[in-house]
């Protein structure tokens, strides 16, 4: 397919800008330096006067030509094997990238184009939900208030998908900055205050300090803090709770989400930051959330763990470094 | 005794479903609405329209988004006239451009249509 061929050796060359040296400079440097040595060794020779008219003609000679026919030969083979070597390894690197950049504009695209119409469906049936449109009935609004819930079901999907395509692609701008991660989760609790009241969930802060700093991007670990308050809220039945726990740990941060909810089985918990894993399909919930969170916390070149016990509840555990200039890459 | 001031809203979006969402909603709170479905249209309705407010897709046909902006925030007679963004796009450096541009508020599909109202009322109040 010629067009396939075009766009690995687009590939090719892009995969070629990436490196720091260009392979086949070096394989050509050093193989020349190779075919020099032959060359040394008959000037040698030449030079010492050890090749006379009756040496080249004699026995000695013709092995020596040989031998230098046989090196170059040698030399060429190896050189082609290993520039096929190159090729190949390039070739698909070059189809790896390809196809990851065909999938993340993929993502971005339906992503980005399933944006406009849920906005038209959802600010239409908004209208009639208020009555804009003519007079709607109790039942009717039930329907539709069904419709809104999916409606913004699908849209933290989208925009779910659209960050862990982001943070994948290593499209994400993360500004680092020195951040008090007490206030940050100090500001999160208190958003969760109603959801959690309303299953009577007492949400409980325990920061050994009121000042406990990271370097890191607020957005992101706001974000990644609200998805594991939103889960612990989730899980946990009526009347329990959902502790947050912030301490120093060395050169960490420690942030714990303890939950008195239903717990997660040992077997489930490897799949747990798997994208679309929905342990409880009777949940409301895309499957992203953790997804996220992990990656998140890997981009703050930090850890998330998961301690578990079914019936009792779950602890995640987010160890973040308190400077980055402490961790070695 | 004193006449109400109707508002006037221009909205210059391309998807005319969400268009349509938007001119009731707006027009039940009382505003006057006046539409264009791209960039063009949009540039020469607010040059002769005048409105007090403009509602616009950075997603648009014939020029896109920033072009209507530029041209809006270049004119004599629309510069001062308050924009309100409202985009399917993503990006944090589009935002900034933006509000570089003097946009008053920037809304990412899908909204809340509640919000959007609140604001829209803020930002009439702030202009009064």
């Amino acid at each position: 397919m010629p067009k396939q061929e075009k766009t690995n050796k687009i590939d090719c060359k892009l995969v070629m800008q990436e490196l720091k040296e260009n392979p086949y400079k070096q394989l050509n440097i050093a193989f020349s330096l190779m075919v020099i040595v032959p060359f040394l060794v008959f000037f040698y020779l030449l030079i010492n006067r050890l090749f006379t008219l009756d040496v080249l003609i004699g026995n000695t000679g013709f092995i020596l030509a040989t031998a230098f026919f046989i090196s170059l030969c040698g030399y060429y083979i190896v050189y082609s094997i290993l520039k096929n070597i190159f090729n190949t390894i390039l070739t698909y690197a070059a189809q790896a990238k390809h196809s990851d950049q065909l999938k993340s504009t993929f993502v971005a695209t339906v992503s980005h184009e399933l944006k406009n119409p849920l906005s038209s469906i959802k600010i239409n049936i908004y209208n009639i939900f208020a009555g804009l449109i003519g007079q709607v009935s109790q039942e009717q609004k039930n329907i539709l208030g069904l419709c809104q819930s999916t409606i913004e079901r699908m849209t933290r999907l989208v925009n779910g998908l659209l960050d862990l395509h982001k943070i994948e692609a290593g499209v994400v701008d993360v500004k680092r900055n020195r951040l008090n991660l007490a206030e940050i989760s100090g500001k999160q609790i208190k958003e969760f205050q109603t959801l959690a009241g309303k299953k009577n969930i007492r949400i409980i802060k325990e920061f050994l300090d009121e000042s406990l700093f990271v370097w890191g991007d607020e957005d992101k670990l706001s974000q990644a803090i609200v998805n594991l308050l939103s889960n612990g809220i989730k899980f946990t039945p009526e009347n329990g709770t959902v502790t947050l726990k912030i301490y120093p740990d060395d050169k960490f941060v420690k942030l714990e989400c303890i939950d008195t909810g239903f717990g997660i089985p040992g077997d489930k918990i490897g799949m747990l930051f798997n994208k679309f894993e929905r342990l409880n399909a009777t949940k409301e919930g895309t499957g992203l959330g953790l997804a996220i969170t992990k990656d998140i916390v890997e981009m703050h070149r930090g850890k998330i763990f998961v301690e578990s016990q079914v019936g009792k509840g779950s602890k995640f555990i987010m160890v973040l470094p308190r400077d980055l200039r402490s961790i070695r890459r | 005794m004193q006449e109400k001031i109707v508002k006037k809203i221009l909205i210059v979006e391309d998807e005319k479903e969400l268009m349509l969402g938007l001119a009731t909603l707006l027009k039940s709170q009382g505003y006057l609405i006046i539409a264009a479905n791209d960039s063009l249209f949009g540039i020469s309705l607010a040059h002769k329209e005048k409105p007090d407010l403009i509602i616009l897709d950075l997603g648009l046909p014939a020029g896109g988004g920033f072009y209507v902006l530029e041209n809006l925030k270049n004119s004599v007679g629309t510069f001062d006239i308050p924009v309100l963004i409202l985009t399917a796009q993503q990006g944090l450096d589009l935002e900034e451009r933006a509000k570089q541009m003097g946009v008053v508020a920037y809304f990412h599909k899908p909204f809340d249509p509640e919000i959007l109202l609140s604001q829209i009322k803020e930002i009439f109040n702030d202009s009064n």
